[in-house]
């Protein structure tokens, strides 16, 4: 039995249970996977570990787990205090349970992923880096004058503009005029505001193991970028993650990481190619896949 | 120049903050209970590592010029809050600084007691007693469940059994009495972590670098930490552990990617290690206190200068065959 942990309408775990399914493989989407009717028990001693998350089926009965939430809460059951206790010690559990497995899952968190989902590029800078892959020049500043310089080099590299960035949240602006500087001054009166080089179209790439799918027609540096993009993924212990590819000064550069791809930003072929792939990689155990400690 | 992120009303702080000045390391105090009100801040990243300035008004700090960071959060309730603004604005602008600092401080090449990442571990506590399995320490034989009946089937096969959290909300442990077992039916609600009581001694280790201060604590408390709740007292005594005991917790911490590390051990009658967690944010202040263990002096040496590379992960990429630096 295969494990899909996310929300019953996430597409890749609709498609991987559809694919799954027709290889007459049992898969169970689980948006609260210690809601009753499990009935964990997970023990660590001397003589290993070993845990059961339902009652009639053993965990080594679970042939792969896909991780695509960290577990939901109903906050509607909860006073406001119980609820955030209980959402830590539930997420504090899943973490355990998942790395005790000794079946694949993908991706296996470690805390810091776990724990920081959601992180902005910044955060990926050092593991982007060290595989070789090239990364838009951030800025991170109080200074409306070291804003202003920035806004120069850009302009004399002839570069389409920079982008406010906050670390706070996904979304970004565009700082298209002088009107939007001058707004961007007025938060920095408060704090150092995060800003990047704007980029052109993106190239979507998804690695799931060894494998790298382009959304479309591979760019014509795929074959030189492809290498970095695995060593990335290797380094960062991701089987499965998104990177986003733009031209920045004339060179193919980062843009975005994201460990929970979603599926619907990619069109067929890669679509079918990425869930094939997700479920080749649930299906085949192999040394990358062994949990933290062995029993 | 050694950067201190902290409040000095916080007593390690203040503590980390006087070795300083006593061992004539000079530092910068980023008060984390104004900041960022105060606090100018730029930071570039090209191709490199990050390079740009922190100042106030008094000072001006190159990124180059430090030699050592070390980073103390301080709670909600320790901020004041930031003038001319509503108190929503106030607290999304007050997050989106410190992101901004923290991602300075988990790129920075210098030293840094301690980096975010490695700490997290410390949010899941069974998934810590696996990093804490996996580098060579015992734990306490442990179950975390959902099920009344496997709390009872363990309580049956271990006698004295406590309770305590699964995450990093700090808790008091408890033993698990017939009250608890009155109320196991809530387990359905949620799962508990329970752990056999270990008898013994507790040892209070901290690692600072290759440097290992192991302190033993005598208490008749559950908790040493909350004895004088129940009118116990404690006392501490600088003790030696067994070489491979020392190693082990030196592991541990290059496993959790802290330079500096708190480490709960307990030392068995039969003279067995067993460890409870790894604190990455050690109030080592009452233990240095009470033993005279020269353990700020340790960390202002580890912040004065790298004799080795304490780059981000430089010694963690491969957990089980990067030699640990020495000091």
């Amino acid at each position: 039995m295969f494990l899909l942990v996310g929300h019953s309408n996430d597409s890749c775990c609709q498609d991987v249970r559809a694919r799954l399914a027709a290889q007459d493989l049992d898969a169970r989407i689980v948006d609260s996977p210690l809601a009753p009717p499990a009935r964990l028990t997970w023990r660590l001693d001397a003589r290993g570990l070993t845990s059961s998350l339902y009652p009639h089926l053993p965990d080594s009965a679970i042939d792969g787990v896909l991780v695509r939430d960290t577990g939901w809460l109903d906050p509607a059951a909860w006073e406001e205090d119980d609820f955030a206790y209980m959402q830590a010690e539930l997420r504090a559990v899943m973490l355990a349970w998942l790395n005790g497995l000794k079946c694949p899952v993908i991706n296996r968190p470690d805390a810091s992923q776990w724990y920081r989902s959601g992180v902005p590029l910044v955060a990926w800078r050092r593991q982007l880096r060290s595989a070789g892959l090239k990364l838009p020049e951030v800025v991170i500043t109080s200074e409306p004058e070291e804003a202003a310089a920035f806004r120069r080099r850009l302009e004399a590299d002839g570069n389409d503009g920079a982008v406010y960035a906050p670390l706070t949240n996904a979304s970004s602006y565009l700082l298209a005029d002088d009107d939007a500087w001058t707004g961007l001054a007025s938060v920095q009166a408060h704090i150092a505001v995060c800003l990047t080089q704007a980029h052109g179209p993106t190239a979507l790439a998804c690695v799931v193991r060894d494998d790298v799918i382009w959304n479309g027609v591979p760019p014509s540096y795929a074959p030189a970028i492809e290498p970095a993009l695995r060593r990335f993924a290797a380094a960062a212990a991701l089987t499965f993650v998104e990177i986003a590819i733009a031209p920045v000064r004339g060179e193919p550069t980062v843009v975005l990481v994201e460990p929970r791809p979603r599926l619907e930003r990619y069109r067929e072929p890669a679509r079918t190619r990425i869930v094939a792939a997700l479920v080749a990689a649930l299906t085949r155990v192999t040394a990358a896949d062994a949990p933290l400690v062995p029993s | 120049m050694i950067l201190v992120c902290g409040g000095l009303a916080d007593g390690v702080t203040e503590l980390v903050c006087a070795r300083l000045e006593d061992c004539g390391y000079p530092y910068r105090l980023l008060d984390f209970a104004r900041f960022p009100a105060g606090y100018r801040f730029h930071v570039r990243w090209t191709d490199g590592g990050p390079a740009g300035w922190i100042a106030t008004d008094e000072w001006h700090l190159d990124l180059d010029d430090i030699s050592g960071v070390y980073a103390r959060l301080l709670g909600t309730d320790d901020r004041a809050p930031l003038p001319g603004l509503d108190p929503a604005d106030a607290s999304a602008l007050r997050t989106e600084a410190d992101l901004g600092l923290m991602a300075l401080l988990e790129d920075i090449a210098c030293p840094v007691v301690n980096r975010i990442g490695g700490g997290l571990s410390n949010n899941s506590k069974p998934y810590q007693s696996i990093v804490i399995r996996r580098a060579g320490l015992g734990v306490p034989p442990t179950l975390v469940t959902s099920d009344p009946d496997a709390v009872r089937a363990f309580q049956a096969e271990h006698g004295d059994v406590i309770y305590k959290s699964a995450s990093g909300v700090r808790s008091i442990v408890r033993r698990v009495g017939e009250e608890q077992l009155a109320r196991l039916d809530r387990l359905r609600d949620g799962p508990a972590q329970f752990q056999a009581f270990v008898p013994g001694r507790n040892v209070r280790v901290h690692t600072v670098g290759a440097s290992v201060f192991a302190t033993a604590i005598e208490s008749d408390a559950v908790d040493y930490r909350y004895a004088h709740l129940d009118g116990l007292t404690t006392r501490l005594t600088p003790v030696e552990l067994p070489a491979s005991v020392n190693e082990a917790c030196l592991r541990l911490a290059q496993a959790c990617d802290l330079l500096f590390a708190g480490i709960d051990l307990k030392e068995t009658p039969s003279g067995e290690f067993v460890c409870f967690e790894v604190n990455p944010c050690p109030g080592f202040l009452y233990y240095e206190r009470h033993t005279g263990q020269p353990i700020s002096t340790a960390l202002a040496e580890l912040l004065r200068g790298p004799t080795t590379d304490f780059s981000p992960h430089a010694f963690t990429t491969d957990k089980e065959h990067v030699p640990w630096p020495s000091a």
